[in-house]
């Protein structure tokens, strides 16, 4: 036992410092990656354009990348763990759908302006939570299966508005804007638009890390949970919203990436085998490092800009392949 | 340039050749009319202009008399590729696409319209040229179009858009005509103005207009061809972000003007999404605004994105004018659109008075109103 957790540790270690390398090495990547022709003699010499280009635009980009995958591959481990359901992603509790009803709703009622649809999308994203947590409080005998009918439901309300707002929508302007926005895109991000996914993402995640102990045990049995003195209803509120803050603020931004909340918690788990803390946080390094990867091919294949959700799920879906055929589906400790 | 006169002589004659195929024997087949848009006989002695600037051209007259006709049945390829008989000159028209639309009022069918496309309220041209069609039974859009309504305004032929491909299919099955146009870019506009005009019997307004825009947008690419192409970076409708390549109509609409379309590169065939850094990279001078842009020439000079952008450095950005139209959509005057950006990439050549000449020249004459102040 005393081997196998040495061994354990030891690979947790290798993780770590192979996640901080590929980090630091896509982080520069990213950064060295754009349509303009940046160089370092121009940055050193204070060319104007050069540092607009790098401080403005590639640096907040390729932090947004990271920062939204870390988002999106934590908040997707956590609603697996709450709902103990390995299918769980952002879409189970309506976030997704409200998020994208709610920017068609700004897109087609005060055009595409950044703010409005940013707004908008946000609140149709925590509205949806909120909507889909008040009906399953509402019925009686509630468990975390009845939160997932509850966001069934909320999903088909949100996707039935968004078929109707795209059906009003002007073909010409709105409607492109519209389906653009749901394929996702880390276009466009500038420094001003990191702050917001940074500073939620960041206090959440600590609000994750502080409550993980009872998240783990939450996600074993909720009798149990009770128990062992675990106030289940507050706490899977609580972090629910946690999580569902942490997607909304990263989606508001970037548009719907879809698969790396399902991917990276996957992708964390058949490297560690289990789903303790380290897996909580490979999960966060996994997302970030797809969403990055995925973000500097939809920017440099070719001129025109390309959705990102394209890429993740193209090397995301390869990657998790490539991990099940070798380390085969096994059933995950909870340490 | 040579490219839009080139195909439109082949479009011309070829389209001729098949109409008065059918309707004549060769040797009584009658020629196109021409009627000389170049000069005006009466005004050569009045205006002397200087040998190195030619005259500017003028608007034909419409005549009344038809000298081209088109014999029924006819048969015609439309521009999805589906052969399809027209038996006899249709009196009942419906237009699900405001291209299609737009095109039939210019040959002055608004008379012979019985239903048109949806949200026909919010296009300002019909509310100029004909404002009673706005009335007429609506088509639904090119998402969703009413079948059963097309069916009940009972007409003989039916103008859709490529994205209603299918659509024309259950149409031919209920026994109405359909006609797949697909004007998207500058040789299949002129491909679409003859085919309507085909199918429609109306060649003598088909030939004028093509020979109209062939007329204008030679006159002003000969003006402009000594100057320096200027880059210009067209924005489109639904995002400053959203640009045209070269396989778009819109890139036609710069290059007309005598300028360099930044984006040619690409070769998306709808609205492309690019970066702050890519229009960067390609520095333009002038930032052209789509006519129905959602954002304003103020949200662009005030973008800090761009703010290293020569043409928001230099304050060069503006916006199509969509008073009447959008030009930079391919209806018939959308050769205006490379008029008016003519006129603000080489003032010099084009002067802002040739402009609204132009726009007022061809709105009386193919739509029947003058314009306020275009």
């Amino acid at each position: 036992m005393g081997k196998k957790t040495q061994t354990y540790r030891n690979k947790i270690i290798l993780l770590s410092v192979m996640s901080v390398l590929l980090l630091g090495a896509v982080l520069m990547w990213s950064v060295l990656t754009g349509q303009y022709p940046l160089t370092l003699r121009a940055l050193l010499s204070g060319d104007s354009t050069s540092v607009l280009v790098f401080l403005r635009l590639r640096v907040p980009r390729a932090l947004m990348g990271l920062i939204g995958g870390f988002g999106l591959g934590i908040s997707g481990f956590v609603y697996q763990l709450i709902f103990r359901n390995p299918l769980a992603s952002p879409d189970i509790v309506g976030v997704s759908s409200g998020a994208s009803a709610g920017a068609a709703f700004a897109i087609v009622l005060f055009s595409a302006l950044t703010p409005a649809t940013s707004i908008a999308a946000f609140t149709g994203g925590i509205l949806a939570l909120s909507v889909t947590l008040l009906i399953a409080c509402l019925v009686p005998g509630k468990n975390s299966y009845t939160i997932v009918l509850a966001g069934i439901a909320i999903h088909s309300i949100a996707q039935t508005i968004l078929m109707f707002l795209k059906l009003s929508a002007d073909p010409e302007k709105q409607l492109a804007s519209i389906e653009y926005w749901i394929m996702g895109s880390l276009n466009g991000v500038t420094a001003d638009r990191l702050l917001l996914p940074f500073l939620i993402t960041t206090l959440c995640s600590v609000l994750m890390l502080l409550f993980f102990r009872q998240i783990l045990i939450l996600s074993l049995n909720e009798d149990e949970a009770f128990l062992l003195g675990v106030n289940v209803t507050i706490l899977r509120f609580v972090i629910l919203l946690a999580a569902t803050l942490i997607v909304s603020s990263i989606i508001c931004v970037t548009g719907l990436i879809s698969f790396i909340g399902l991917l990276a918690p996957h992708i964390a788990k058949l490297l560690t085998r289990r789903s303790d803390l380290a897996t909580f946080i490979l999960s966060g390094v996994s997302g970030a490092l797809i969403m990055t990867i995925a973000d500097i091919f939809a920017r440099s294949i070719s001129s025109a800009e390309l959705p990102v959700s394209i890429f993740t799920s193209l090397l995301g879906a390869p990657l998790l392949i490539v991990l099940l055929v070798k380390n085969g589906r096994k059933e995950y400790r909870n340490d | 340039m040579k490219k839009f006169t080139a195909f439109f002589l082949a479009c011309v004659l070829l389209f001729s050749a098949a109409a008065c195929g059918k309707t004549s024997e060769p040797d009584k087949t009658p020629a196109p009319t021409r009627t000389a848009p170049t000069q005006d006989i009466q005004n050569q002695d009045v205006l002397t202009p200087a040998p190195s600037v030619p005259t500017p051209p003028e608007f034909p007259k419409k005549n009344p008399d038809s000298s081209v006709s088109v014999r029924f049945p006819l048969t015609v390829t439309d521009q999805a590729g589906r052969t399809v008989t027209i038996d006899q000159p249709p009196h009942r028209i419906a237009s699900s696409y405001y291209i299609s639309t737009s095109l039939l009022l210019s040959f002055g069918l608004k008379d012979k319209l019985v239903g048109i496309e949806a949200k026909a309220n919010t296009r300002n041209i019909y509310r100029l040229a004909a404002s009673q069609i706005i009335e007429l039974p609506n088509m639904g859009t090119a998402k969703e179009f009413n079948t059963e309504a097309c069916v009940a305004a009972k007409p003989e032929v039916v103008f859709l858009p490529m994205k209603l491909k299918k659509v024309a299919d259950t149409l031919e099955e209920l026994g109405i005509k359909a006609i797949v146009v697909n004007p998207e870019n500058t040789e299949l506009l002129i491909e679409c103005i003859s085919l309507v005009g085909n199918v429609t019997d109306s060649m003598d307004e088909a030939i004028l207009l093509l020979e109209t825009i062939d007329t204008f947008l030679s006159y002003t690419s000969d003006r402009v061809s000594t100057e320096a192409s200027p880059r210009v970076y067209l924005a489109g409708n639904s995002d400053l972000l959203s640009t045209a390549g070269s396989r778009m109509y819109q890139d036609s609409l710069v290059t007309n003007a005598g300028g360099i379309n930044v984006a040619a590169e690409l070769s998306d065939t709808y609205w492309a999404n690019v970066s702050y850094e890519q229009i960067l990279a390609w520095n333009p001078e002038y930032i052209v605004l789509a006519a129905d842009a959602s954002y304003t020439i103020e949200d662009v000079l005030n973008n800090a994105n761009l703010a290293a952008c020569d043409a928001v450095k230099n304050k060069k950005v503006v916006k199509l004018p969509g008073d009447i139209e959008a030009w930079d959509s391919p209806v018939p005057g959308s050769f205006l659109g490379s008029i008016y950006l003519a006129s603000v990439l080489h003032p010099d050549c084009i002067s802002t008075e040739f402009y609204k000449d132009c726009v007022t020249g061809f709105y009386e004459t193919f739509y029947g109103f003058t314009p306020a102040n275009e």
